[in-house]
């Protein structure tokens, strides 16, 4: 690793080198871009019920519409998708599981035609019982939501049980739980409820689609995941004919993504529906509501957590039963049950763990990846009860969590060891920011002012080989174009990649022009997604960086006759250590090549590669205890307080100061990490403090919009946020990096929760916790909310 | 965003000829005026009309000014416009408080005073203010003008004393018998906008005099007169305040829906009354207080 006091660029916080383009309007997204008159529009239409066997569909009133071209329904596409488990077809077959499911599409001349068009498509219906409970659906009497579980192709870390709705049972058994309760002096169990969640982007899902005549589908979509998208619209239409080659999918920028554009969800329409009309681009896309019930929305949970613990604070036993309402498709969600449940008990030592993590389908929209993906759900009962747990043994909660915050070395519930961290340091800095322990009076009699505190953890959940690549080209001027594909959805990767090749090439970052994705021309990304493109996609770019440096020091080498290993870069020149007089710009030799005495060239154009897959990373471990698995590549740890008001009359609260501190390894753009700390620390409370998604008992989404949804607004921003970064470095980051993107969501819900309680003595067990819970709790005298 | 409905559109010049098309169409007529609520319902199919008269060219809609006893608003006053106005600042602020707590800027910059009376929902923000005010509700139709006092405006929820064929042409609001403090107390689940899940306005007057309104505590925006009469005459004290707090379940009837159960309505609400009332007095009295609505 290059000494860090020497760093020009990585760990400066440059400005964004795409703020320009943005700010002018000069960057695209993908309703900008125009396909000119021959576009045509689909329109979905979707079931009515939340679970029901399709009788008949009368597409015929539709056709006779002037302007409709299509009406398709799944006997079009009777063809299965999913990411990690194939269980979703591209149409409902014989079946709906969700309210809001696409049954058919009109494909129209215009959108106001199309949307005509699907409401003329007659669907008639038999009503089948839905479930919209987790722990409704595992009871033995259950109706089966999909009785073909059993036939599912899916990742092999992945154990249904078919005859039920159980579509994963992820399984963690370390020590003796028995023994481990036996030893404790105090145990505590309690249940803890998270509702569903949305992503909320600003830029809704869209698709654009064309398959030419010569059979090659192009779809332009918003979307974290261009070559995962790629090969799950060729896996399901390998059917029709359709492969790799002839699949090709272009990102341009998106406007936000939280996990809500990674995977596949609508797209599918884009890569499927032109197949039946070669040489027309068909658009399709979301509305704000559509947007709400048929994407990805984070499960909810019912989680039972147990433990135990000696009069001295060391945890010895931890039981965690956790039921995931995963929805009515698990193919993406189904790996947020199995990553998180790995990792449930929190970044503590303890050596006696049970945990069982059950992904459970119900008839509500498909649960899928969440920024968190399932640890910020998991960690509200986790830090909630820690809290309590401290509070019932009289010890101080700080001191408590952090005499059993996990250590390096420390075993991991799946038996691993633990990965470098800087936990404690968090939790100091974090401690002494808050004045921890420091009690504060409202000046208003009728408010109360409360510290909550949390600790937390998450490792990127991804399959054990995920892997990135770079693609780097000089071009006459020094400039650079660096093809990668994992995609800017405002956390700042163009920023970050092009300080990493600045670093190694002494190039400035805004002399580097970093390419958004298409298939077609930029190497292979998994996925923007689980915090891992700093980490996996920094280390292929600053790879491509160093492969390119070594050819054009083994240009010099063979034009100038000088060691390879005495030449370094400085200043876009190659310069040599034996000889302080040399010098070469990159400008007059990275293109051209270089000239030696005979008027002959040597070097050439400079193309730097680089790829990174993990190479320690196994998802092997036992079905029945999950030991033996290496199944993550790092963990990402923090700690973080706040100081809120509470109306002691009517519930209504408000952050006056939040802390949190993240272990970013190296914090390749500091500016963009404390952005990042602030915004996802911002939505977190948005999750704990107003929204949640709310369904009527036939499993209707009724509150699809901003009006009930409560995003939080610019007002809502506590009076103070305080972002702390710690660097204890990551060995195979670059530079020491690792991810932070998601964490700063987690501790969120968790410290409102512990500040409330600390103000005003209500325990709030179930997400959001509002204003109207506490308020109603304190006129009724109760200290514990359900 | 494509509205697959069809409808004819009219955007008369004059009162006369949107008197004539409401006339016409009758009960398929609707007015657009900021668009706000009318053009979503109309997206959504909750409204289905077979003609729009856009009412927005139609200047004389757009007065804002005194009146001999009062303030008169025209149908095109935008709540924006309420808030700016200095008018509405001198003799009302409790008008232009409650029009700050309605939607968002984008919103307020738009959508009309008079068009929320039409919509005329159970949560109408401006609802408590105009009533404590005695505003009175000015419509026009070929039949002639018509004056409705604002007490008997609200008819059900979403539902007012506007006639097929009619138009809202303004509203006139009274100005208080003498010296006047307001306050409007608005529930909201954050900072940001939101339709008041309970809202309490109050003008305290001279001589121990007090209106109080509610909204979004019942089926319409409404005076509550046994609280008025129990605190009539008397100083404002906390067990005046107990007294009158005793009275609020006889003037309410709230539900429970997405966004409040009834039991958490009936606490606030007390809650409310009683900073409206201590923060209407105090204001009243000339003592300095926050500025603008309370936020509960």
């Amino acid at each position: 690793m290059e000494a860090m006091e020497e760093l020009k660029f990585v760990g400066k916080p440059t400005p964004r080198i795409d703020q320009q383009e943005k700010v002018l309007g000069a960057a695209r997204y993908v309703d900008d871009l125009d396909f000119g008159p021959n576009l045509l529009h689909a329109q979905v239409v979707e079931s009515s019920l939340a679970h029901a066997r399709i009788k008949k569909i009368d597409t015929s009133e539709a056709e006779k519409l002037p302007g409709v071209v299509k009406v398709v329904t799944g006997k079009d596409f009777p063809y299965h998708f999913g990411l990690y488990m194939q269980d979703r077809h591209i149409f409902a077959q014989d079946k709906v599981r969700f309210a809001g499911e696409q049954v058919a599409a009109v494909i129209a001349r215009d959108l106001a035609t199309a949307k005509r068009a699907a409401k003329r498509v007659k669907i008639i219906y038999e009503p089948l019982p839905a479930i919209l409970d987790p722990r409704e659906a595992v009871k033995k009497d259950a109706t089966l939501i999909h009785p073909e579980l059993g036939a599912y192709s899916h990742v092999p870390w992945f154990f249904p049980k078919p005859g039920s709705n159980i579509a994963h049972w992820r399984k963690v058994r370390k020590g003796d739980t028995i023994q481990g309760f036996a030893e404790a002096d105090l145990i505590f169990a309690d249940t803890y409820r998270v509702p569903r969640y949305a992503h909320c982007s600003i830029e809704l899902h869209g698709a654009i689609g064309l398959c030419d005549h010569s059979g090659r589908i192009t779809v332009w979509a918003a979307s974290q995941s261009p070559h995962t998208q790629r090969h799950i619209f060729a896996q399901a239409l390998a059917p029709l004919g359709f492969t790799h080659q002839n699949l090709r999918v272009i990102t341009p920028y998106v406007g936000g993504g939280f996990g809500g554009k990674a995977g596949v969800t609508m797209e599918i329409l884009a890569a499927a529906l032109p197949t039946l009309v070669k040489g027309y681009p068909i658009k399709i896309h979301w509305t704000r509501e559509q947007e709400f019930y048929n994407t990805y929305q984070r499960p909810a949970l019912v989680g039972t957590l147990k433990m135990g613990v000696k009069k001295d604070g060391t945890i010895t036993a931890f039981d965690y039963l956790i039921h995931w309402d995963a929805g009515a498709y698990v193919e993406y969600g189904a790996n947020v049950v199995n990553a998180s449940g790995l990792s449930a008990t929190g970044p503590y030592r303890i050596p006696n763990v049970r945990i069982d993590a059950l992904c459970v389908y119900t008839n509500l929209p498909p649960g899928g990846p969440y920024r968190g993906f399932g640890y910020p759900e998991l960690l509200f009962g986790v830090e909630s009860h820690t809290t309590r747990m401290a509070q019932q043994l009289g010890m101080d909660v700080v001191a408590f969590k952090r005499k059993n915050a996990i250590r390096e070395g420390d075993k991991l519930p799946y038996g691993a060891p633990m990965t470098p961290n800087g936990l404690t340091e968090c939790i100091d800095r974090v401690v002494k920011t808050i004045e921890w322990g420091k009690k504060e009076e409202h000046s208003d009699p009728n408010k109360a002012i409360g510290k909550g505190f949390a600790i937390f953890w998450k490792a990127p959940a991804m399959p054990p080989n995920a892997a990135s690549s770079a693609f780097l080209k000089f071009n006459e001027d020094a400039s650079v174009n660096l093809l990668i594909s994992a995609v800017e959805i405002g956390q700042g990767v163009l920023t970050a990649m092009a300080q990493i090749a600045a670093e190694i090439l002494t190039v400035p970052p805004e002399k580097i022009r970093v390419e958004s994705p298409d298939t077609d021309r930029n190497p292979y990304e998994w996925q923007t997604v689980a915090s891992h493109v700093a980490w996996g996609t920094g280390n292929a770019v600053k790879r491509a960086a160093i492969d390119a440096r070594e050819q054009i020091f083994e240009a010099v080498h063979h034009a100038c006759f000088l060691e390879k290993d005495a030449l370094y870069l400085e200043d876009e020149a190659v310069k040599c250590r034996t000889q302080p007089g040399f010098a070469l710009l990159l400008k007059e030799i990275v293109i051209n090549g270089i000239m030696v005495e005979d008027g002959t060239y040597r070097g050439g154009p400079i193309m730097g590669r680089g790829t990174f897959m993990p190479r320690f990373t196994s998802a092997m471990g036992d079905p029945d205890t999950g030991q033996g698995g290496h199944p993550c590549v790092h963990y990402t740890v923090g700690a973080a307080a706040l100081t809120l008001e509470v109306d002691k009359q009517t519930g209504r609260m408000k952050v006056l100061k939040a802390v949190e501190a993240i272990d970013a390894g190296k914090a390749i753009n500091p500016q963009i990490v404390k952005d990042q700390i602030c915004g996802g620390l911002l939505q977190g409370l948005g999750t704990v403090l107003y929204e949640d998604m709310r369904f009527d008992e036939s499993g209707k989404l009724l509150n699809p919009n901003f009006t009930d949804y409560k995003l939080p607004t610019a007002m809502d921003i506590p009076d103070e946020v305080i972002p702390i970064i710690v660097e204890t470095p990551q060995a195979d980051g670059p530079f020491g990096a690792r991810g932070i993107a998601e964490h700063p969501t987690i501790p969120a819900a968790p410290m409102v929760a512990n500040a409330v309680c600390d103000a005003v003595g209500v325990r709030v067990k179930s997400m959001p916790v509002t204003a109207e819970k506490v308020g109603l709790a304190l006129a009724a005298g109760q200290t514990e909310v359900e | 965003m494509a509205v697959a409905r069809e409808f004819e559109y009219f955007r008369p010049e004059t009162l006369e000829h949107s008197i004539s098309l409401l006339g016409e169409y009758g009960e398929n007529a609707r007015v657009l005026a900021g668009g706000t609520d009318m053009a979503l319902k109309i997206k959504q199919g909750v409204e289905t009309p077979k003609a729009v008269v856009d009412i927005k060219g139609i200047s004389e809609l757009e007065r804002l000014e005194s009146t001999d006893n009062g303030l008169h608003l025209g149908a095109l006053v935008t709540f924006s416009q309420v808030m700016a106005s200095g008018l509405v600042a001198a003799n009302f602020p409790l008008l232009r408080d409650a029009a700050a707590t309605v939607g968002s800027v984008g919103i307020r910059n738009r959508a009309t005073l008079v068009g929320s009376l039409c919509s005329a929902v159970p949560s109408l923000d401006i609802g408590p203010a105009l009533l404590v005010h005695e505003a009175v509700v000015l419509t026009r139709s070929a039949g002639g003008t018509r004056k409705t006092g604002i007490n008997k405006w609200f008819t059900g929820p979403k539902q007012c004393a506007l006639e097929p064929g009619e138009l809202v042409t303004g509203i006139v609001v009274p100005l208080p018998p003498g010296k006047a403090g307001g306050c409007y107390v608005k529930r909201g689940r954050y900072a940001g906008k939101d339709p008041a899940q309970a809202g309490v306005g109050i003008l305290a007057m001279e001589k121990n005099d007090y209106r109080v309104a509610f909204c979004a505590v019942g089926p319409v925006a409404k005076r509550a007169p046994s609280i008025e009469t129990c605190l009539h005459g008397q100083e404002l004290t906390d067990p005046l305040i107990k007294a009158a707090q005793a009275l609020v379940p006889q003037e309410i009837s709230p539900i429970t829906d997405i966004r409040a159960s009834k039991a958490y309505r009936t606490l606030i609400i007390k809650v409310m009354l009683e900073r409206g009332l201590k923060t209407a007095v105090s204001r009243l009295k000339g003592k300095p207080s926050a500025h603008g609505a309370i936020w509960i």
